[in-house]
């Protein structure tokens, strides 16, 4: 168990390693650089900057020095904010959009793996009838328009009562959080929904389903014990790549519920060809998702005793 | 002596996209304390969903019981709603099926699947049950038992686990074991000694065993009585011997011929029953066999067969049987007796 956790932490740093090089040269591929702007700014003004910033040398080399601060902990300063540390914008924001998207993915695990089980126990029948066209309906639509329509109903339903009793925007306390993370996390949702509805009508006709009732088990136990242990393994299989979809969704989640996360930097970021900040936030980010990932298959061994950690 | 379970003219049918499938077209059978009852056919002849819909088991819908009664120790299983389900599964009839490999859950412990049994039924503590559970572990001769019962399935081979699903069956000291194709799945040797173990608890414990299978051999070792079921109806019924030695149905002669044995002497070849069981969705008015039997004369098409006695529990739905029959039944049957 430890060795598999340390082996796979040590894959999970090279897999950073590769993104960061990935990006790094993708970056400096796109025409142009931070200093190029609106403003007219002569030849000299220009080769001074490029050597303050180290953007004159060859690019292998900005490579290593870039690699060396970056292992050290040091992202660099941004081209584009006053006197803003890469570290500093990562440190205030990242711990908003972390906390957004961990409640949309809890929100979607937990409502996916039950109506997925609804679905599924009441196959064919009025429930799952309704519940598989709502997750249609998740599915396709943008989490845009469920922005939108989140905040309208918001609206509404502050007019109705009188005072607001959640806020429409923002960020701050736990009114704050609700609707953006259950806006965030539906599309999500509506995906776990149905692998959970399939895993589960597998697992209701299964062998060992059959046993469980020929022991003359109440209903309720064979749901828990039974049916629900074994269909939820191949939901929690799906989480980590869900984990990615959340968080890189957050985005346009951050930018209409006005919240104050690190989406709205990241995107900034490429169009003005901010180079620290595009690696930090895309370092960052890839190490948030490979490591969910390598959390989830740590989960899962524990969930399923079949998978031997070694 | 009243018999233990007691099953009368017992119809199953299940909707289906193709229409409705009779399944079970009218089976009896009375089983009693101690003794083992085999029930033989080919596959889908009905065999596993007569004991299935009896024990409430059977997906309802799209299946459905048009007809019958079914009585357990005296009380209509069928119809009374508050006997029917748990209170007879797993506390006075215990199952076993055909694949231990599937049928056992993969997240839970061995132990802790046999101690639910106990919980739920007998309302045992988690701790009195699994110690319970090593206990039924050892009786089924598995070796170093309390540590078994902490290991999940896969750790299990496919014997141990069809002997821990007999500990499972049997932690309730059910009156009835169902076994349904105990046998099928594990290899030859490990056959002889899941039937071996079956015969021991069942001398020591007085249970009754009923013993779905398609395998001769089988019941030849372990039955008192046979039913010979084909096509959703009983053929031939009656004690081991008269089923074996003195068969009186074309099917069960067939089905005796299709047997292979380690004669050196016989032929090389299987005999095969040629053809294929009838279409369940509309059954042949006549006899179900009629389309396949060497003996079968114009009287079997339209007219389904009453059972015959032969002798002592011993009766065949044919009609060579039938005094006006033209051919003689007696040299037909002693001709495949040799």
């Amino acid at each position: 168990m430890l060795r598999y956790t340390v082996k796979r932490l040590i894959q999970g740093v090279v897999t950073v390693w590769f993104i960061a090089t990935a990006t790094f040269f993708a970056m400096h591929a796109v025409p142009g650089d931070p200093l190029t702007s609106d403003k007219a700014v002569s030849p000299e003004i220009r080769a001074n900057l490029e050597a303050r910033y180290g953007l004159d040398r060859p690019l292998v080399e900005q490579y290593w020095i870039y690699l060396t601060n970056m292992a050290s902990g040091d992202f660099g300063i941004s081209f584009t904010q006053q006197n803003r540390e890469v570290n500093d914008i990562i440190a205030e924001h990242f711990k908003v959009s972390a906390t957004l998207g961990i409640l949309a993915i809890v929100f979607a695990a937990f409502g996916g793996i039950l109506w997925g089980a609804v679905t599924a126990l009441y196959r064919n029948r009025a429930p799952d009838i309704v519940i598989v066209f709502l997750v249609i309906l998740g599915i396709s639509v943008p989490s845009f328009v469920f922005a939108a329509f989140g905040q309208l109903s918001v609206v509404k339903l502050n007019d109705w009562l009188g005072f607001t009793l959640v806020p429409v925007a923002g960020w701050g306390t736990v009114q704050h959080m609700i609707v953006p993370s259950l806006v965030l996390g539906l599309g999500t949702m509506a995906f776990l929904t149905r692998l959970m509805r399939s895993s589960m009508l597998e697992i209701v006709n299964a062998d060992f389903v059959r046993t469980a009732r020929a022991k003359g088990l109440p209903a309720t136990r064979i749901f828990r014990k039974h049916q629900l242990r074994n269909a939820i393994l191949p939901v929690i299989t799906v989480l980590g790549p869900s984990i990615a979809a959340i968080t890189t969704g957050g985005f346009v989640v951050e930018l209409v519920f006005a919240i104050p996360g690190l989406g709205r930097y990241f995107v900034q970021a490429v169009q003005q060809l901010d180079y620290t900040v595009i690696m930090g936030t895309t370092v960052l980010y890839g190490a948030f998702l490979v490591f969910m990932v390598i959390a989830v298959d740590i989960v899962y061994g524990l969930v399923d005793p079949r998978v031997r950690l070694d | 002596m009243s018999a233990l379970l007691d099953v009368r003219d017992l119809r199953v049918e299940f909707d289906t996209y193709g229409g409705t499938v009779q399944a079970v077209r009218g089976v009896s059978f009375a089983l009693e304390g101690g003794k083992t009852l085999a029930i033989v056919g080919e596959s889908g002849c009905g065999k596993s969903v007569t004991v299935q819909s009896i024990m409430g088991l059977i997906p309802r819908p799209p299946g459905r019981i048009t007809g019958g009664a079914a009585t357990l120790d005296g009380h209509d299983i069928l119809r009374d709603q508050k006997i029917d389900g748990k209170d007879i599964r797993g506390r006075l009839v215990g199952m076993i099926f055909q694949d231990p490999m599937t049928s056992l859950n993969p997240t839970m412990t061995i132990g802790d699947q046999i101690a639910e049994t106990l919980q739920v039924h007998r309302r045992y503590s988690r701790r009195q049950a699994f110690a319970r559970a090593i206990e039924l572990i050892e009786m089924t001769r598995i070796p170093e038992a309390a540590k078994r019962a902490r290991q999940y399935p896969f750790e299990f081979s496919g014997g141990m686990l069809q002997r821990s699903m007999i500990a499972m069956s049997l932690a309730c000291e059910p009156a009835i074991l169902i076994a349904d194709e105990p046998t099928t799945a594990l290899d030859v040797t490990i056959q002889g000694q899941i039937l071996d173990l079956m015969g021991d608890l069942q001398r020591d414990t007085g249970m009754a065993i009923v013993l779905i299978t398609h395998d001769l051999g089988v019941v030849a070792r372990m039955a008192d009585d046979v039913l010979v079921m084909y096509a959703g109806q009983v053929v031939e019924r009656g004690g081991v011997d008269d089923v074996f030695y003195r068969s009186a149905h074309p099917y069960t002669l067939g089905l005796k011929a299709a047997m292979p044995t380690n004669r050196s002497d016989a032929e090389q070849t299987l005999t095969p029953i040629d053809g294929s069981p009838p279409d369940l969705f509309a059954p042949p008015p006549g006899c179900g066999y009629f389309a396949r039997c060497p003996h079968a004369m114009q009287a079997c098409e339209g007219n389904p067969p009453q059972a015959f006695a032969l002798g002592t529990g011993h009766e065949a739905r044919c009609w060579l049987h039938h005094a006006d029959c033209g051919q003689d039944a007696g040299a037909v049957y002693r001709e495949h007796s040799q």
